[in-house]
């Protein structure tokens, strides 16, 4: 938590109440491998700031099938926003791929954090922006680049994920299929 | 809730019905599955002609099947290794077989989260067959290197084991018929012996292990392709003594040709009679997930032709597995 205000702090100009608040709407936590933060069709309220380890967000299609849309490791932010900015159920599942350490927060009193302190905005925002920068690039990735490249970019931004994510969940993340996927590695190891 | 139920034994088109059948009560170590798919087996068909009746018999009417794959949406106040909306399969065990029906009670311990990657469908096809074949070659101690020969490499076990003796690092020896042999080929086989031009008696010798899924003559004669101390393992050939001990057979004694033949190569013999298991299943499911495995489906029916579905599976036509969509 000490990690998270530091950097809240190097942004904007927090209040001890501020900060205290913070404290308030906030658990520590630690969970094993494979246990399930957020699970699909049930309600959500949380979000997590990861201080260790590595999530995933994932949908369950009709038929059963797994679809990744996000790996969360050390200082990113996971949640269910769909479900929570619509007030619905789940539309995700988040998991723990390796034991991981989180900070969780209610995300209603998070999201109405600015209400009661304003200076908290710009921050919040800015979080919002890069999370918005962030999808238009994978949207933009997706439509634009080969399979190869978005496997390149991929362990750019998650270095060692492959220690712990299964090959299904990064084939489906870029959208290929694991076989496709086994072949680009097969072709960057002939390099 | 509808269900598809044997109703008496005989031919399947006069002992199947669909009835109309109360929801199973959830038992403290049970979770309630909401059913996606299930899938269908040889062992179903011979449930229903009553070639099983003096082993297994059944009440009528009784919902007809053992593999499924679905939600869990209810479970038991023992229950701490499912959460509801887990996504799961499952061979049920005996005393809850019918699956061709909206929901079942299955006892947690036989149950595991399905393959992430794989579809329902995909993943009802995979237990009975995985379960039978994971625990027949893991009896044998399959490893690396070893030789094994694999019978009826298209049919349901015998597919699956080729993949798992693959993932073990096994050298594969198959049987298939003339029209089988690319698919078979694909699923990793080392050599894949066309039954119908080949005599593959005189292509293995010497080898580790004989998977027999046939019976009758190629029981006995996997012990002339075995090498000396290798082993038979089989699921259709006749019980060992251990096995008969299981079905209260306390006084039987191998057939007199086998016992010679086993006593010849200083071999071991073991038929296997597969049984319920989440922890095998979860096993199979990380294969599955890092592709070592790969389910192989025939056809899927809709629920409303559960009935020609298992006509199909009687023709013994089918290429892999016969899958029915419940919802």
């Amino acid at each position: 938590m000490k990690e998270l205000i530091k950097n809240i702090k190097s942004r904007i100009q927090l209040s001890f109440e501020a900060e205290e608040y913070l404290f308030s709407i906030s658990k520590k936590k630690t969970f094993s491998k494979g246990a399930v933060l957020i699970r699909q069709g049930q309600n959500v309220n949380k979000i997590y700031f990861v201080t260790d380890g590595c999530l995933r967000s994932y949908c369950i299609d009709k038929n059963g099938k797994e679809h990744t849309l996000q790996f969360a490791i050390k200082n990113w932010w996971i949640s269910d926003y769909i479900a929570i900015h619509n007030n619905e159920s789940a539309t995700l599942t988040v998991e723990c791929l390796k034991k991981s350490s989180v900070i969780e927060f209610n995300a209603k009193k998070l999201n109405g954090i600015f209400k009661l302190f304003p200076e908290y905005e710009p921050f919040q925002r800015n979080l919002l922006e890069r999370h918005v920068v962030s999808l238009h690039r994978r949207i933009l990735n997706q439509l634009q680049l080969t399979a190869s490249e978005r496997y390149d970019l991929f362990l750019d931004q998650y270095p060692n994920i492959e220690q712990y994510a299964r090959n299904y969940h990064i084939a489906s993340y870029l959208g290929i299929t694991q076989e496709s996927l086994s072949r680009i590695r097969v072709e960057k190891a002939k390099i | 809730m509808k269900a598809l139920q044997i109703v008496k034994y005989g031919e399947i088109k006069d002992s199947l019905a669909f009835n109309e059948v109360s929801k199973p009560t959830v038992q403290a170590k049970d979770v309630l599955i909401e059913v996606k798919a299930a899938a269908i087996n040889p062992i179903d068909k011979s449930i229903i002609l009553g070639n099983l009746k003096g082993l297994i018999p059944i009440p009528f009417p009784s919902t007809s099947a053992y593999d499924v794959s679905g939600i869990v949406v209810e479970k038991g106040g023992e229950v701490s290794n499912f959460e509801i909306g887990d996504l799961v399969y499952s061979r049920v065990p005996q005393e809850q077989m019918g699956t061709i029906v909206e929901y079942v009670a299955i006892t947690s311990v036989a149950v595991s989260k399905k393959p992430g990657n794989i579809s329902f469908e995909e993943a009802a096809s995979i237990p009975l067959a995985g379960l039978t074949a994971l625990q027949s070659l893991e009896h044998v101690g399959i490893k690396e290197n070893d030789k094994v020969l694999i019978h009826a490499g298209s049919g349901g076990v015998g597919s699956f084991a080729i993949q798992y003796a693959k993932a073990k690092g096994a050298y594969v020896y198959t049987t298939t018929s003339t029209t089988n042999v690319k698919w078979v080929k694909e699923l990793g086989a080392d050599r894949v012996i066309d039954y119908k031009t080949e005599d593959y008696k005189t292509i293995v010798r010497d080898i580790d292990i004989v998977y027999d899924t046939l019976g009758q003559n190629y029981t006995s004669e996997a012990f002339q392709v075995i090498k000396q101390g290798g082993k038979v393992v089989s699921v259709v050939g006749p019980l060992d003594e251990e096995s008969a001990k299981m079905f209260g057979m306390t006084d039987y004694k191998l057939p007199e040709e086998l016992a010679k033949l086993i006593s010849a190569k200083d071999a071991s013999y073991k038929f296997i009679f597969m049984h319920p298991n989440g922890a095998h299943l979860a096993e199979i499911k990380s294969m599955v997930e890092d592709e070592k495995i790969k389910p192989i489906i025939d056809k899927v029916y809709p629920f409303s032709e559960s009935i020609e579905a298992f006509t199909h599976l009687a023709s013994g036509r089918a290429k892999g597995k016969i899958v029915i969509k419940i919802s």
